[in-house]
C-alpha cells in the first residue's frame, strides 16, 4: 500500500472515483450482470475484431507497412476523441466541488494532487476507446504477429498525451474566458472535438477518389521525412502500435515528458482555478433586456417555460444538435449502398427520420423526465393530461425549426419525397416521445448523454422505432408493399409499450 | 366553494410505508387562522402536506378545503391553496419574473393582475432588484422568497408551508414572517410546519403537536399549558414535555398490548 499523501495514493483516490462514474453507466445492474455483459461485449469486439483483422490482411497480405496508414487512421481520430474526453473530465474536476477543497486545504503538494488527478483523468479518458481497440489489437496480434500488442501501451501514452493536451486546453480556456464562462465553452468544444472524431471515421467513405488515390501514391513513393513517409517523425505513433521498440520508447518519453510539464507547470494554476470556481455557477447575472408583458394559459405557460430552458441552455442545445451531426454517417452508408447512381434524396430522407426520433427522444426527455419542479407541477390546478399534451406540443417547435429548411430543401429536390419524409419523421418523432412519456427515467438535465443508463430497454426500443420508420420510409420510397411490415412492426412495439397506469397527478416522485 | 366552511378539514386520514405515517389523523383549521403543525422528525407532518397538496394519494380519509373535498375535486382544491416545501422548487433558467409569470399562467391569473402582483411581491420580499436575473446565481434564501412568492401570486385560500425559513437569514426570515401575518390578516389560512419553536410560539394562533402519525395535543399556547400543567413553561418545554408523554403513553400501551398477547 503506498504512503497516503504520495502521488500513487491519490492516483489509486481518483482511480476509485472514476471507476464509480463507469460503474454509474451501468444504472443499478449487479455485479454479476455487469461482469456478464462486459465479457458479451469483449467477445463481441473480439468477433468483429477478427473480421477486420482478417479483412486488413486480405488487403494487405500482411505487410506491415500497408497496414501503417490503416493504423493512422485510427489514431488521427482517436487522439482528438481523447482529448475531447480530457477536457470533459478535466473541466469536471475543476468545477465539481466533491473532495478537492479538503485535499487543497491540507498540506499536500498541489502537482501531486493536480498530477494523480491528470493521471486519472488519462485513464478514463481511453476507457471507452480502449473497448473497441484491445479487441482489434489483440485479433491483429493473433494474425500477424505479437508485436501488434504494442497498441496496449500506446494506448496508454496516448492516454497520457491526450490527458495533457486536455488539461492544457482547459487551463487555456480558463485563462481566456475565466471561471464563470469556462465550463461552458468547455463543454461545447469538447462536443465540437468528439464530433470531429465521429465524422473523421467517416473521411474515408465521403472523400473522393482521387483524393484517396493521391495520398495512396504519396504513401507508396514518400521518403523524404515529410507528413506521408511513415519512416517520418510523424509516424511514430503508428510505429508504436505495430510494436517498433524505438518508436515506442519516443512515444512514450513525449507522452510522459510532456505530461510531466503540464502537471509541472499547471499545477498552482488548477489550484487557483479550482478555488476561483467556488460561486462561480455560469450563471448569467446580467438583467434580462427586458421583460415583456405577463402572457396567460396554463398550456402556452408550460410551452414557454420549457422553451426557455431549451434555449437558455447552450450545452444541451449542442448536445441535441450534435445528433444530427453523428446521424449523418447513415446518410453516408445508405448513399454508397446504393452505388454510383444512387439519390441523394432517399439516402438523406431515412437519416432524417432516425434524427426526427432521436431528438425527439431527446427533448421529450428533457420536458417530460427532468422535470426540475414535477412536485411543483402537480401541486398546480391543471390535469396531468394537460400538463403532459403541453409538454409534447412544446417539442414540436424545435423539431419544426429544425427540420423546416432541410425538409424545404428536399421538397425543392422531390416534392412526394418531401411528403413523405415529412409524414415518417412525424411518426417516427410522436413514437419516441410517447415511449419516454410512458416509461419516463427521472434524472437531471446535465446528464442528456447518459439518460439511458437507466433503463437500456427504453434505449433499445427508442432505437428500434426509429430504425422501423426509417425502413418504412426507405421501402414506401421505391412503392413497395414491404413498407407496411416496418410500420406495423413499429406500433405493435408502441402498444405493447403503451401506459398500464391510471391517471395520476404530474409527479414523478408520486408516479 | 363556502367561506363558513373551515380552511382545512381532515378525517381520519392515514397514510402507511414501512409503518403508519400518518394514523387517522383528525384536524380543522379555521379561515383566517395561522396554524403551526409540529412535531419530531418521522412524525407525520411533511406527509400530511403532501396528501393534502395532492401529492400522494391518502389511503383513507378525508380531506375538504374550504368545503371542496380533495379526493373528489383534486383541481377545485389545488386552484385555492399553495404549498411552499422546505427545498424550494425553482427553474434556474428563469429569472423570478418569469417563474411568476409562469406560476400565474398555471393558476389562471389575469395576466395584466399576474404581472402587477408579482413586481409587489418581488419588492415586497426584496428581489426587486433580482427580478430580471436568472435564478441559478441566487443563495437559498433567495431562492425561497422567490419560491414564496410563487406560492403568493395566485392568492391561495390555504397556504401549506413547509418548514419555510429554513436557510433564511434573520432579516429574510423577519420579512416572511411579516409577509405571512399580512396573509392571515387578509384572511388566508396558514398551516405551518417547523422547527424553529419560536416561529410558532410568536405568530401561531393554535398549534398542534403530531406524534407517530396522530396529533397528541392541539391549541393555543395557554391551552397547552393547561394540558401539561405548567403555567409558565416556554413552548419548547412544553413540545418536550408532551411528546415525550406521549411516547411514554404509546410504549405503556405497546407493553400491555405485548403481554396481553
Amino acid at each position: 500500500m503506498s504512503a497516503p499523501g504520495s502521488f500513487l495514493w491519490f492516483a489509486a483516490h481518483d482511480l476509485r472515483l472514476a471507476l464509480r462514474r463507469i460503474r454509474a453507466f451501468f444504472g443499478k445492474s449487479s455485479p454479476l450482470k455487469i461482469a456478464l455483459i462486459l465479457v458479451a461485449a469483449l467477445a463481441a469486439f473480439h468477433g468483429l475484431g477478427y473480421g477486420a483483422a482478417r479483412a486488413v490482411f486480405e488487403e494487405t497480405g500482411g505487410d506491415i507497412r500497408q497496414i501503417y496508414p490503416q493504423v493512422a487512421m485510427v489514431f488521427a481520430f482517436i487522439l482528438p476523441w481523447i482529448v475531447s474526453q480530457a477536457l470533459t473530465n478535466a473541466t469536471r474536476a475543476l468545477y465539481s466541488r466533491g473532495d478537492l477543497d479538503i485535499i487543497l486545504a491540507s498540506p499536500v503538494s498541489a502537482r501531486t494532487v493536480f498530477a494523480a488527478r491528470g493521471f486519472a483523468i488519462a485513464m478514463e479518458s481511453i476507457v471507452s476507446v480502449a473497448i473497441f481497440l484491445l479487441p482489434v489489437a489483440d485479433m491483429m496480434a493473433w494474425r500477424f504477429g505479437l508485436n501488434w500488442l504494442g497498441v496496449y501501451p500506446a494506448l496508454f501514452f496516448s492516454g497520457l498525451l491526450g490527458a495533457a493536451l486536455g488539461l492544457l486546453l482547459t487551463m487555456a480556456l480558463f485563462r481566456l474566458f475565466g471561471p464563470r464562462r469556462t465550463r461552458l465553452v468547455a463543454q461545447i468544444l469538447a462536443t465540437l472535438i468528439g464530433a470531429g472524431f465521429a465524422l473523421g471515421l467517416q473521411g474515408a467513405n465521403v472523400a473522393p477518389a482521387h483524393l484517396r488515390a493521391m495520398i495512396a501514391a504519396r504513401l507508396g513513393v514518400a521518403h523524404d521525412g515529410g507528413a506521408f513517409d511513415i519512416d517520418g517523425p510523424w509516424w511514430i505513433p503508428v510505429r508504436a502500435a505495430a510494436g517498433d521498440p524505438t518508436a515506442l520508447a519516443i512515444f512514450a518519453f513525449i507522452a510522459l515528458a510532456l505530461f510531466a510539464l503540464v502537471c509541472f507547470t499547471m499545477a498552482d494554476l488548477f489550484a487557483h482555478g479550482a478555488i476561483s470556481t467556488v460561486g462561480a455557477s455560469g450563471a448569467d447575472a446580467r438583467p434580462a433586456r427586458s421583460q415583456r408583458a405577463f402572457r396567460g394559459g396554463a398550456g402556452a405557460s408550460l410551452r414557454r417555460k420549457e422553451w426557455r430552458l431549451i434555449t437558455r441552455d447552450p450545452y444541451l442545445a449542442s448536445q441535441i444538435l450534435l445528433q444530427v451531426v453523428y446521424t449523418m454517417p447513415v446518410s453516408v452508408v445508405l448513399w454508397r449502398a446504393q452505388g454510383p447512381n444512387g439519390s441523394v434524396a432517399l439516402a438523406i430522407a431515412p437519416a432524417m427520420v432516425v434524427v426526427a426520433a432521436h431528438i425527439s427522444a431527446s427533448l421529450a426527455w428533457l420536458t417530460i423526465s427532468s422535470e426540475d419542479a414535477p412536485d411543483f407541477l402537480a401541486t398546480a390546478p391543471v390535469t396531468r393530461g394537460a400538463i403532459e399534451r403541453a409538454k409534447l406540443e412544446a417539442i414540436v417547435g424545435p423539431l419544426a425549426l429544425l427540420f423546416s429548411v432541410p425538409l424545404f430543401l428536399l421538397w425543392l429536390a422531390a416534392a412526394r419525397g418531401a411528403y413523405m419524409t415529412l409524414f415518417f419523421a412525424s411518426c417516427a418523432a410522436l413514437s419516441a416521445a410517447l415511449v419516454n412519456l410512458w416509461q419516463p427515467s427521472p434524472g437531471k438535465r446535465g446528464d442528456l448523454l447518459r439518460r439511458h443508463s437507466q433503463s437500456k430497454v427504453v434505449a433499445m426500443i427508442e432505437h428500434l422505432l426509429s430504425l422501423l420508420w426509417a425502413m418504412g420510409l426507405a421501402l414506401a420510397a421505391v412503392w413497395s408493399w414491404w413498407a407496411l411490415a416496418p410500420v406495423a412492426l413499429a406500433l405493435l412495439t408502441l402498444w405493447l409499450n403503451r401506459p398500464k397506469r391510471a391517471g395520476a397527478p404530474f409527479s414523478l416522485s408520486a408516479a | 366553494m363556502h367561506e363558513n366552511q373551515p380552511a382545512l378539514l381532515l378525517r381520519g386520514l392515514a397514510k402507511s410505508f414501512d409503518r403508519p405515517a400518518v394514523d387517522a389523523l383528525d384536524l380543522t383549521i379555521r379561515p383566517g387562522e395561522f396554524y403551526a403543525l409540529l412535531g419530531p422528525n418521522g412524525a407525520g407532518k411533511t406527509t400530511t402536506l403532501r396528501m393534502v397538496a395532492g401529492l400522494m394519494p391518502p389511503d383513507a380519509g378525508e380531506i375538504a378545503i374550504f368545503g371542496v373535498d380533495a379526493r373528489r375535486d383534486p383541481i377545485g382544491a389545488k386552484r385555492i391553496t399553495a404549498w411552499l416545501p422546505d427545498e424550494p422548487m425553482l427553474y434556474d433558467k428563469l429569472t423570478p419574473l418569469e417563474y411568476l409569470e409562469f406560476v400565474a399562467g398555471l393558476w389562471g391569473v389575469e395576466p395584466r393582475l399576474a404581472q402587477s402582483r408579482a413586481n409587489e411581491l418581488l419588492d415586497m420580499l426584496g428581489l426587486g432588484a433580482q427580478a430580471r436575473q436568472r435564478c441559478e446565481g441566487f443563495s437559498r434564501g433567495m431562492k425561497q422568497k422567490v419560491a414564496l412568492a410563487g406560492a403568493l401570486i395566485h392568492e391561495p385560500k390555504l397556504l401549506m408551508l413547509d418548514e419555510p425559513l429554513t436557510g433564511l437569514d434573520a432579516s429574510a426570515a423577519r420579512q416572511v414572517k411579516d409577509i405571512l401575518r399580512a396573509r392571515t390578516q387578509a384572511g388566508c389560512s396558514v398551516i405551518l410546519t417547523t422547527h424553529i419553536l419560536e416561529v410558532a410560539e410568536r405568530l401561531a394562533d393554535r398549534i398542534g403537536i403530531i406524534q407517530h402519525g396522530r396529533l397528541c395535543a392541539e391549541g393555543d399556547l395557554a391551552q397547552l399549558r393547561g394540558r401539561a400543567g405548567r403555567a409558565d413553561a416556554s413552548l419548547e418545554d412544553l413540545f418536550l414535555h408532551l411528546t415525550q408523554e406521549n411516547a411514554g403513553a404509546d410504549w405503556r400501551q405497546a407493553q400491555s398490548g405485548a403481554k396481553a398477547a
